[in-house]
Parts: structure tokens; sequence; C-alpha cells
């Protein structure tokens, strides 16, 4: 039997939980099977969804269908306490260490600096990493950066909600904005339970850009939309050069229009700065017994 | 003694080491706030202040090819070109094969009409990138400034392979043809133009007037030709009001041109932000807060189409078509009792308007009342022919 669920050891109740979520596949394809594990990682359910937005931002045109195989993804972004323990196991190797160091923010004191702010905000998402600090320490933890799609469909899942939450603008996010409770700052991840997604993926709107595996194109959604392949694209990776790598979702310095589930920016993956973290992503296994 | 000698040696030779090194950690960190400052500037549009801030940054920390290249965009978008330039190089320097910093540059160039030196920086651009859509049009329209038109019509075609509904793009594909004496090929690129392009399009109009004169249809050139004429006399018009405006900005007449203007070319959303100005400048004037309202309406905003409607009815409560309006905006929010009795206003008002009864018998019929739906649907009727008759 082909399962999406990681090969695991199971007891009776996972079982039973296992043939539940399965019926729930096959009898609403379309909706997700809620599953979280020890990671506070996501289980999102394989299926097609929409992708981008006919009437706002050029890039974010043509809308259009998207396969994605089933994949786990952070509830939450990588905070600096997590990010603090793949840094002090680097120290053995003193240059590798230097080299995924988070940049430090002296001119923000509710930032701060490296290490020091892993002590003093330990829930705080890690800022001040680059793209490829994010990829390391991903690929430290056995995980990924997410896709673009990946990201986009965790934030919006299967409707047209213009932010994770839907469609009406709410103080459920940490943004530039003077009502939320957070200003000129990052909040601790989680601290806005009403703005998570439809999958229950938090922060996914304000606080820190986030890092996606792919790099920018502004045409990209044309080349995998219907107008070139009859069929939904499955998995897309992104272009396969690029100057700059996609970052999703806003951050605190951010207007609440750009932290919109199809806003798309890119920026430099070396650049280290106090508004881009990341969260990360696996792909859910496939194993047959 | 000796010991003190290795001791003064020694703190000669670490202070000064020391004290650099805390120089240096000083310093990057003026550096990460001036680009922080910076990045923070552009996201706000404030280009001047990001382009200080990174100058500064780059002058503590100046080989930082991405933040020169955040630099030439800054100065780009004061269309500062020579800086913009010179920011675009510096960056390349150090980062040779960076496929947007050549784009950037590809474009300063061919801002400068260094179209000659645009060339090979964009063909670099899409031989690196070869879905690049934007390297691939800008390198036809360079091409097409160089009249290469033989060369810009694979870029232009490359470029709408990737990207199939740039307007933009088409009448210069269109424009190729035209050269290339290719009509039938230019006509349809016109034509997709039109179709995938903002309302009120005139350059594709010419374009067609051009290729159905070199194909000898002279009526169907001169109908284009008639549409563009008319279409750059509204173009030149809307230019000189916006001017006068932003030259005098108290000029309500040249607001309110500017707003008529607006509204015939069904230009609502900036059409709102001129009555909004007209009404700032006159606040009492009620035609400006009921061409607010219809163009709210236009815009399917009833909500705000009803305030404003119902401020124009309080500045002239005799006017019948503001009712009529206001009834409107009632009626599309679904409040169809506010709109009957308002409607009933704009008859009672001046029952000679067929229009006012088509609303009133619409009304009564989503009530389901039939006898008084028909009985204003006949006054609708008998009225608009009165009305045909009068104009004939």
């Amino acid at each position: 039997m082909n399962t999406f669920y990681p090969n695991r050891k199971r007891n009776r109740n996972s079982y039973f939980s296992l043939i539940a979520k399965y019926l729930m596949l096959l009898l609403f394809p379309g909706i997700a099977v809620f599953a979280q594990d020890a990671e506070n990682m996501i289980f999102v359910s394989a299926g097609t969804f929409t992708m981008g937005s006919d009437n706002r931002a050029a890039d974010e045109r043509p809308m259009h269908k998207v396969y994605l195989g089933a994949y786990y993804i952070g509830k939450y972004e990588v905070t600096n306490a997590e990010y603090y323990e793949f840094w002090k196991q680097q120290a053995a190797a003193a240059a590798e260490m230097q080299q995924h160091t988070p940049e430090n923010f002296t001119h923000i004191p509710q930032i701060g600096n490296w290490p020091e702010r892993a002590k003093q905000f330990p829930d705080h998402p890690v800022v001040g990493v680059s793209w490829h600090d994010a990829n390391a320490y991903a690929a430290w933890k056995g995980m990924r950066l997410p896709t673009e799609a990946e990201w986009e469909k965790a934030a919006r899942g299967y409707t047209d909600r213009i932010w994770p939450w839907g469609n009406a603008i709410e103080p459920y996010a940490n943004t530039a904005a003077d009502n939320d409770g957070y200003k000129n700052g990052l909040a601790p991840v989680g601290s806005f339970p009403k703005g998570k997604s439809y999958y229950g993926v938090m922060d996914m709107a304000g606080n820190v850009w986030e890092w996606t595996a792919d790099w920018y194109s502004d045409v990209y959604y044309w080349h995998t939309s219907q107008v070139f392949t009859k069929r939904p694209k499955r998995n897309p990776t992104g272009p396969v050069v690029g100057s700059w790598r996609v970052i999703r979702g806003g951050s605190w310095v951010d207007k609440i229009s750009r932290c919109s589930t199809t806003f798309r920016f890119y920026l430099y993956p070396n650049l280290k700065t106090s508004f881009v973290g990341f969260r990360l992503a696996k792909t859910a296994e496939k194993t047959s017994k | 003694m000796r010991n003190w000698l290795k001791i003064v040696i020694f703190l000669s030779i670490c202070l000064p080491l020391s004290g650099t090194a805390d120089e240096k950690s000083g310093d990057h960190s003026k550096y990460v706030r001036h680009v922080e400052q910076g990045f923070s500037a552009i996201f706000r549009g404030d280009n001047q202040t990001a382009i200080s801030e990174f100058e500064t940054a780059l002058a503590i920390e100046p080989d930082h090819s991405e933040i020169l290249h955040y630099l030439g965009m800054a100065y780009a978008q004061e269309q500062f070109w020579n800086k913009a330039a010179d920011s675009y190089q510096r960056s390349l320097a150090l980062m040779p094969d960076n496929i947007e910093a050549l784009y950037s540059l590809g474009v300063v160039y061919f801002k400068l009409d260094k179209w000659a030196d645009a060339v090979p920086v964009l063909e670099q651009v899409v031989e690196l990138s070869p879905h690049h859509a934007r390297g691939q049009e800008m390198l036809g329209k360079t091409l097409l400034k160089l009249r290469r038109y033989g060369d810009a019509a694979p870029a232009l075609m490359e470029a709408l392979t990737l990207k199939p509904q740039a307007a933009g793009t088409y009448q210069e594909l269109g424009t190729a043809y035209l050269n290339l004496k290719e009509y039938t090929k230019a006509i349809e690129n016109f034509q997709k133009a039109l179709a995938f392009g903002p309302g009120r399009y005139a350059e594709p109009h010419y374009g067609l007037g051009m290729a159905y004169l070199r194909l000898g249809d002279r009526e169907k050139s001169r109908a284009e030709m008639q549409i563009y004429q008319q279409l750059q006399k509204e173009f030149a018009e809307y230019e000189r009001l916006a001017r006068l405006t932003r030259a005098e900005p108290n000029n309500l007449e040249a607001w309110s041109g500017l707003a008529s203007l607006l509204m015939s070319q069904k230009n609502y959303p900036e059409a709102v932000q001129v009555f909004q100005r007209c009404i700032e400048l006159a606040p009492n004037n009620a035609n400006f807060h009921h061409g607010l309202s219809r163009t709210f309406m236009a815009l399917n905003y009833p909500k705000h189409a009803a305030e404003a409607a119902e401020k124009a009815v309080q500045l002239m409560p005799d006017q019948s078509i503001l009712y009529n309006t206001l009834g409107s905006a009632y009626a599309m929010q679904g409040k169809r009792r506010e709109a009957l009795v308002t409607f009933q206003k704009a008859i009672e008002l001046d029952s000679e308007q067929p229009y006012y009864h088509l609303n009133v018998s619409k009304l009564y019929q989503s009530f389901g009342n039939q006898k008084l739906a028909q009985e204003h649907y006949r006054a609708y009727e008998h009225l608009l022919s009165e009305q045909k008759a009068k104009q004939k």
C-alpha cells in the first residue's frame, strides 16, 4: 500500500489515525489532512492548488494551477534558539562557523547582536542570515527550504486568501503598522495565532520575509502556466538560473499589502538583513509496504 | 628589567592592532546600519535617501557588488542615468556574470541612447539566462532603434514566448514587421497589442493605418489613422491639463476639466483622485460629489458612491439627477426600499426623464409588484419615444 507519510514505528492508534487520514484523502482529495510531527512540521497533502493572481502585481500573473506532492512545512519560522544550536555545532570548524554567523544589528536594540540575541530573544525568528546560511541550516536538519510554490500553498491553501487568515485587513501579523503590538522590531514566532494559515502554519504574513529555494523570474508563472502546458505543472522548482532568490511573506518593515499570500519579492542570496529569515520544508516520503 | 621591556614591546604591537579590529567592527556596524536604512528607504519609495544611505555604506565598505546594484537601481529610479550606469559597472566589475546587473546596465544604455553599447550587454543577459523575458524585449527594442529589424523580430518573438500578453512587445514586433514589409504579420501584431494593451492605446492604430496603406486598403487605413489622431488629441489634452494642475495646484478649472476628460476615457481610478482634489478645492460644489459618486459606482464601490451622492443631494436638494444616482448606489448595495424612495423623489422633481421610470419599474419588479412595474415601464417607453421624436 502506498502512503504519503514518513516511515516510522506505528502503534495501533497511529494505524487508526493513518487509516482515518487516508479515508479523508480519498473522500476529500482537495482538503488538507492536518498533521504535525515532533519537529513542529505541518503536513500538506498532495494535490493541485491555484498559484498567483490575475489582479495584483504583474509578476503574480497568470493565476494558474500547480500540482505539488505531499510535503511538510515548518509551523514556525526558524528561531534564534534553534539556529544557535547549529551555529554552536559549527564551532569545531572555525571557518564554517564564521560563514554561518548571523549579522549583527547593533543599531536595532530590539534585534541586537549575535550570539547574545540567541539568549535574549530565543523565540524570535533568526534574521541576518543569507540564503546560503538558511540552506546550510536546513541541510544540517536533514531538510530543505520550501520552494516558492510550496510556500504559497502553505500560506493560501485551496482558497484565494489575500492573507493567510482571509481577505480582511486585520492586525494578525507583525508589519510596519503600529496596531499589531510590535513596533520597530520582531515578534516571537507564533505570536499571532489568529493569523495562521488554512493549514495552521504561523506567521506567513509579516514578522520576517522568508527565503525560498527558487531563483526569481518575473515571467516564471507564464512558463509554468497552462498557456504552455495542458496539465498543471508538477512540483515546480523555479528557473535554473538567476541573480535573486525569491523571498515571501513580508516583514516587520513592510506594509500589509506586501504581506499577501501571492506577493513576490527577491533579494541577492548573499545578503543578510534584519527582515529576512526562513522556515524549513521536507518532502513527505512515499513508502510502500 | 628585561621583562618590562618585553611587556612594553608586546603592548606597543598589540594595542594598535586591537584598536584597528575594534574600528573595523565599528565600521562594519555602520555599514550594516546604512545598508538597512537604504533598504528601508527603498521600501518606502524614498530613492534619494536610499542613494545617500547606500553611498555612505559603500564609502565604508566599497566592494559589495549587490549594494552597488541596488544603488544603481535607486539612481535609475531618480533618472540619474550616468550615475546608475557607473554603479552598475562597478557592481559588474566585482560580479561580471550578474544577470540582473547586466540587464540594468543594458536598460541604462538604452535610456542614454547608447544603443550600440546596450546590444552586447543585453546579448550577454539572454545568453546567461535564455528565459529572461525583459532582457529579450529590451534587446529587441534596442535593435529596433538601430534599425536592425531582421534581428529585432526574433528577439521580440522570444520575449513574447516567455510573456505572451505583453502589449508593448506586440507593438514593437508589429513595427519590426512593418519595416520588414511583412504587412500581414505587422497587422496581426498591432491587433494583439490592442487586444492586450490598455484602453485608448494609440500607437497600434498608427501602425495598423500604415500597414493597411501599404497593402492598398485606403479605407481601413484612414479609419485607423482617424482613431490614432483622436487618441493623440485626447492624450495631448490630458497632458496639457495634467501639466496645468502640476503648475497650478489650485486651478479648479484645470482639475475639473481633467476630471471630465478622465470620465470620458473611463479612467475611473485616476478620476477618483481628481474628483477628490476638486472637492478639496470646492467642498460645496455638488457636481464634484456627484462625479465622485458616479466614479465609485463605475469601480463597483457602492458604499462610497452612496456617501458621495448623499453629500451631493445635501448640497443641491432639488436636482433630480442626484437622487437618481443616489438611488442607483442604494440599489447596488441591495438597499431596495431606500432606492425606491430615492428614485421616486427623482421622478417627483422631474417626471419627464424616462430612465427614472425604468429604475422604479425594475425595483417594483424585484418586489413582485407587476402592476406598478408595468405602469412605470410604459411611462419609460412613452417618454423615450417622445425624446427620440424631439431629437429627430
